[in-house]
């Protein structure tokens, strides 16, 4: 499929493998900076994982210009104004973020700050409006393979002063190298390994099927896929297989890659509307939700899920299939997937089973239904559509 | 290059940049007057704070167009100059006009990245999802049926839609639902 226009961007250079992090002061030096801020939280820096990076920063002979460890839960620009103040303080040139979604989003936020001298970062809101020369150098070392934030042209900040969660997207907004090292996910319980698993498989599923495919993002969902399905039943087995937990930080990054690009859809859409209204975990409902949202889309999307089921099942069960039952067989495909994260890790398959109730449906299928995430689904659906996909899934 | 060439190419781009201004601004009417006879117009428009100002324009800053919802109505404020709160700004002149012209789905614009938003990206997206809406009544059903992904259906006819481009305003009640995330 190639479509009459498309662009695609992903300009990270990725580090992957054993002692990926001992190469951040090279990759600092080639960009000719030599005082970082690393931005982390303390439960990270509790867990030792900071000081993995901190400490190949020493090897290297790298100053740590500061250290930034008071990243919340959920960014606020707050954070991300005393992140950007306490960089200029400690006169550092360059952000080093060690986390998940939250401290790459608040170093993300900071980088629009830094770059472009921004005193308000609603200014810089919205889609494409970031304009700047160069923005200030940031490297991202994930510490869960879920969000693919490392390569994403996203971010999302609150602003808990006016009530606005502010959305970024701009090829500007991702980091120029991306760290994956096993060594910063081992220690992942099983349940989150599954659910950020299942984040990153509807990542690659829902780019692939929706508006904005295209070859480079179908190149990178594809190959998500192969590993989510080879890597995850190993990972599950045994969680410090550094092999498997490496392939599945790979995973993680080239679906990011892909959605960044492509977007995602209802299920998406679902899931945000989930987390909104019942705090469910996004991968968990991500999970949950795959399967259905896939039924609902399968006439629209059949021909694209179809070819999915080679990456899904892996080329015998594909050969094995007649070419009309592939869409319907890689939704089953992704239901095997759910039920070994079920099996091995606890993962619910069950809106039910996360607490959510009936009487909450119709108010998350309304919101769902006004999600950003629905303009790019292949197949438009309404309040009631939404509301019976949900029900099928309690 | 002959000057009878250069002229030509001159009169082209100029009448493809004065070609948006107009449909901008068969645009802006066009949604105030869908708000007014379309329910799911008016449920979208309902959503949006009272205040904003929405504007549609070609980079790097025209033609342009811009609504503005205030007291409750929807109002078509045409090229005048305002400060706006969102703000949709196609790339380029000659790839937005099949978009203007009902060729496109504006849903395949946005899926192409062929405009910026600056703003709130859960209002830019309830705003498309109207846009997509208004292409169902300005263009005919020969047209849209071939390049909407799934078409809106029409809830009054084209004539009745064409009649409203006259008005300039449109009541609005007040928002029951709130809008979700961006992204
Ligand atoms: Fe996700």
């Amino acid at each position: 499929m190639i479509p009459a226009y498309y662009e695609f961007s992903n300009r990270a250079k990725i580090l992957s493998g054993e002692y990926a992090i001992e190469h951040i002061p090279f990759e600092l030096a080639s960009m000719e900076c030599a005082r970082p801020m690393l931005v982390t939280n303390k439960q990270l820096r509790e867990l030792g994982l900071a000081d993995i990076v901190l400490s190949a920063l020493a090897d290297g002979g790298v100053t740590v210009g500061a250290i930034f460890d008071d990243v919340p839960v959920d960014s606020s620009v707050q954070v991300v104004n005393d992140l950007a103040g306490a960089y200029r303080e400690a006169g550092c040139d360059s952000l080093i973020a060690v986390g998940g979604g939250s401290v790459l989003d608040t170093a993300k936020g900071a980088s629009i700050v830094l770059s472009t001298g921004a005193t308000d970062l609603l200014e810089h809101m919205g889609s494409e409006v970031v304009n700047a020369r160069a923005m200030v150098p940031l490297i991202a070392v994930p510490t869960t393979s879920g969000t693919g934030s490392e390569v994403t042209g996203a971010a999302v900040i609150k602003d808990t002063e006016r009530h606005v969660k502010m959305g970024f997207v701009t090829p500007h907004l991702v980091p120029d190298v991306a760290v994956l090292d096993p060594r910063m996910t081992l220690g992942l319980p099983p349940r989150l390994t599954a659910s950020t698993a299942m984040d990153a498989l509807c990542h690659a599923v829902e780019a692939f099927s929706c508006r904005q495919a295209n070859p480079l993002s179908d190149a990178h969902a594809r190959a998500a896929i192969d590993l989510l399905r080879e890597y995850l039943p190993v990972a599950l087995d045994d969680p410090k297989d550094a092999t498997a937990r490496l392939a599945l930080a790979n995973a993680s990054l080239l679906a990011g890659a892909a959605f960044s690009n492509s977007m995602v859809g209802i299920v998406h859409a679902m899931g945000h509307a989930c987390g909104g209204q019942c705090s469910i975990a996004h991968g968990e409902a991500m999970g949950i939700l795959l399967p259905h949202g896939m039924a609902y889309n399968l006439d629209v999307a059949g021909e694209r899920y179809a070819e999915l089921l080679l990456h899904l099942a892996g080329s015998e069960a594909f050969a094995a299939t007649p070419a009309e039952d592939r869409a319907a067989a890689a939704i089953g495909g992704v239901r095997t997937l759910l039920e070994l994260a079920a099996e091995k890790a606890g993962m619910p398959t069950r809106l039910s089973e996360v607490g959510m109730t009936r009487e909450q449906l119709p108010a998350v299928a309304a919101l769902a239904i006004n999600d950003g995430a629905m303009s790019f689904n292949p197949k438009d659906a309404s309040a009631e559509d939404i509301l019976s996909i949900l029900e099928g899934a309690l | 290059m002959s000057t009878a060439h250069t002229t030509h190419v001159g009169i082209i781009r100029r009448t493809k940049r004065l070609l948006a201004g107009i449909i901008f601004w068969v645009m802006g009417r066009g949604l105030v007057a869908c708000a007014r006879l379309d329910s799911r117009v008016r449920d979208e428009v309902a959503t949006w704070p009272d205040g904003s100002v929405i504007t549609l324009m070609m980079w790097p800053g025209t033609p342009k167009t811009s609504v503005r919802k205030f007291d409750g109505r929807l109002t078509a404020l045409g090229s005048r100059d305002i400060e706006a709160t969102l703000r949709v700004t196609f790339k380029s002149v000659a790839a937005s006009v099949p978009v203007l012209l009902g060729m496109k789905a504006i849903l395949q614009a946005f899926a192409e990245h062929r405009a910026t938003v600056r703003g709130d990206l859960g209002l830019a997206m309830s705003l498309v999802r109207c846009l997509h809406i208004v292409e169902g009544y300005l263009y005919p059903d020969i047209m849209t049926r071939r390049i909407l992904p799934s078409p809106a259906t029409r809830q009054a006819g084209h004539l009745r839609a064409y009649a409203g481009l006259l008005g300039a305003s449109a009541p609005i009640a007040p928002a029951e639902t709130t809008r979700g995330d961006a992204a």
